[in-house]
């Protein structure tokens, strides 16, 4: 799994570990029982505390996306229903990113969904805004 | 503003323990110039606690005298339970440690001899560790210790620290002198002998951004002694910066609001503050003032440090 993070970013570290699982899930590149690294492994390619990725582990546990074989390792549970439960998590988050985003620049709610709208209408398959200004 | 706000009252509290490593009332003076006074730190066990405070503020004096490598003039400090004063030999034994100065202590010496020398010290070196460290960081066995550069002690005062495999680091200024490849080498190996080995480690640094992914508590010192001390969730819920739009005609210079550390206009009509406190307290304090919160988001350990070593000290 490649997993890279952000220290800009105002969320913890565990956090973004935990967001970029549920991330893998929705894109479809983690998928029922697939293997999480190991503990060790994750913190060591991230230089970070490994009770940071113990806390990310123990939280997608506690939310039943992981599960845990003693010995063996984290594995993604066979009960993700990622189009049930991943996608929509997620599209909330990046909704509450941008809400948060057009609040802070002083934009209303409906300023931001004509944009949005906009935006997606213009854009081409490839997701790249299309719209010339 | 005029004046650099005053230091807010940080929690100190971490609880009943037990701790790995503990300093009460530690006092250290050299002559008439006081080091340490009456020192109060608590570190508790597995954790990562970096030291911060600036220079002179007696950070190097606590790790020595951890170690009873300085005996401290009153007070107590002990690791894993043992007072260090009574029995410094077996506090030592227990304890992997850089020191600030980038000195081996024996010019003329091989580092190969060096380290066999060390691995004879102690029973529970680990050859293993020693070797792959040894290749990793790159030093060379062949070499005389007075003819290293500054970087290539640091990687050596490294391997001696890790390779008896202590459940003790103490750590001053680890990432001096080191290139951005044995730094990223380093922080690697820490996090990987804080898997396989538990380690309680106490850091002490003026860079807190190199190793700040590692941090788990965080405590600041000024002049020997301790403004806080605090598990990162609690400083990053408690120190945070806000951004707020300000009412027309309104002087923020002369506004003061509890726990404030830092303040500094904005664009127009707004300012940014760095406030310590409770998020809803602060926020309902500003729109007292008229002022109306667009965001706040917490600071990095290093951001943090540098703001609240920014403040006065409370006279």
């Amino acid at each position: 799994m490649k997993l890279s993070l952000d220290t800009e970013d105002g969320r913890p570290i565990y956090v973004q570990i935990v967001d970029e699982v549920r991330r893998g899930l929705a894109r479809g590149t983690l998928g029922p029982d697939d293997p999480l690294p190991s503990v060790r492994e994750l913190a060591s390619n991230l230089r970070i505390n490994p009770r940071t990725v113990m806390q990310a582990y123990a939280e997608l546990e506690r939310e039943g996306v992981v599960y845990v074989q003693r010995g063996k390792g984290t594995f993604v549970s066979p009960h993700v229903r990622p189009n049930e439960t991943e996608r929509p998590r997620l599209a909330r988050e990046v909704a509450r990113r941008a809400l948060r985003d057009a609040r802070r620049s002083g934009l209303e709610l409906d300023e931001l969904l004509d944009a949005l709208k906009k935006l997606g209408r213009d854009s081409g398959p490839d997701g790249k805004d299309g719209g010339a200004e | 503003m005029k004046t650099s706000p005053m230091a807010p009252t940080l929690p100190v509290n971490l609880g009943e323990g037990p701790f790995a490593l503990s300093a009460d009332n530690v006092v250290k003076r050299y002559g008439s110039v006081t080091a340490l006074d009456g020192l109060d730190l608590k570190v508790p066990f597995g954790a990562v606690y970096v030291l911060v405070g600036p220079n002179g503020a007696g950070k190097t004096t606590l790790l020595r005298v951890l170690m009873n490598l300085e005996r401290s003039s009153d007070g107590q400090a002990a690791v894993l339970g043992i007072d260090a004063r009574q029995d410094g030999p077996r506090v030592r034994a227990q304890i992997g440690y850089v020191p600030e100065e980038h000195s081996l202590g024996y010019p003329w010496m091989k580092v190969g001899r060096l380290l066999d020398l060390c691995s004879a010290y102690h029973p529970t070196w680990d050859p293993e560790i020693t070797a792959r460290l040894a290749a990793e960081l790159e030093i060379n066995p062949a070499r005389r210790c007075g003819q290293l550069s500054k970087g290539t002690v640091r990687r050596v005062q490294l391997l001696l620290a890790l390779a008896h495999r202590p459940p003790v680091l103490l750590l001053d200024e680890p990432t001096d002198g080191l290139d951005h490849v044995a730094r990223d080498r380093m922080l690697e190996f820490l996090a990987e002998y804080l898997v396989d080995t538990p380690t309680t480690a106490l850091i002490s640094t003026h860079r807190v951004y190199e190793i700040e992914r590692l941090v788990d508590h965080v405590g600041v010192i000024r002049e020997g002694r301790l403004l806080g001390q605090m598990p990162l969730e609690e400083l990053r819920r408690g120190l945070r910066r806000y951004s707020a739009d300000i009412p027309e005609g309104w002087e923020p210079e002369e506004w003061e609001m509890e726990g404030m550390v830092a303040l500094r206009p904005g664009l127009g009509r707004s300012i940014e503050c760095t406030v310590w406190g409770e998020e809803e307290r602060v926020v309902a304090d500003f729109a007292v003032a008229g002022a109306n919160v667009r965001e706040s988001a917490p600071l990095s350990v290093d951001e943090a440090a540098t703001t609240l070593l920014s403040t006065r000290e409370v006279s």
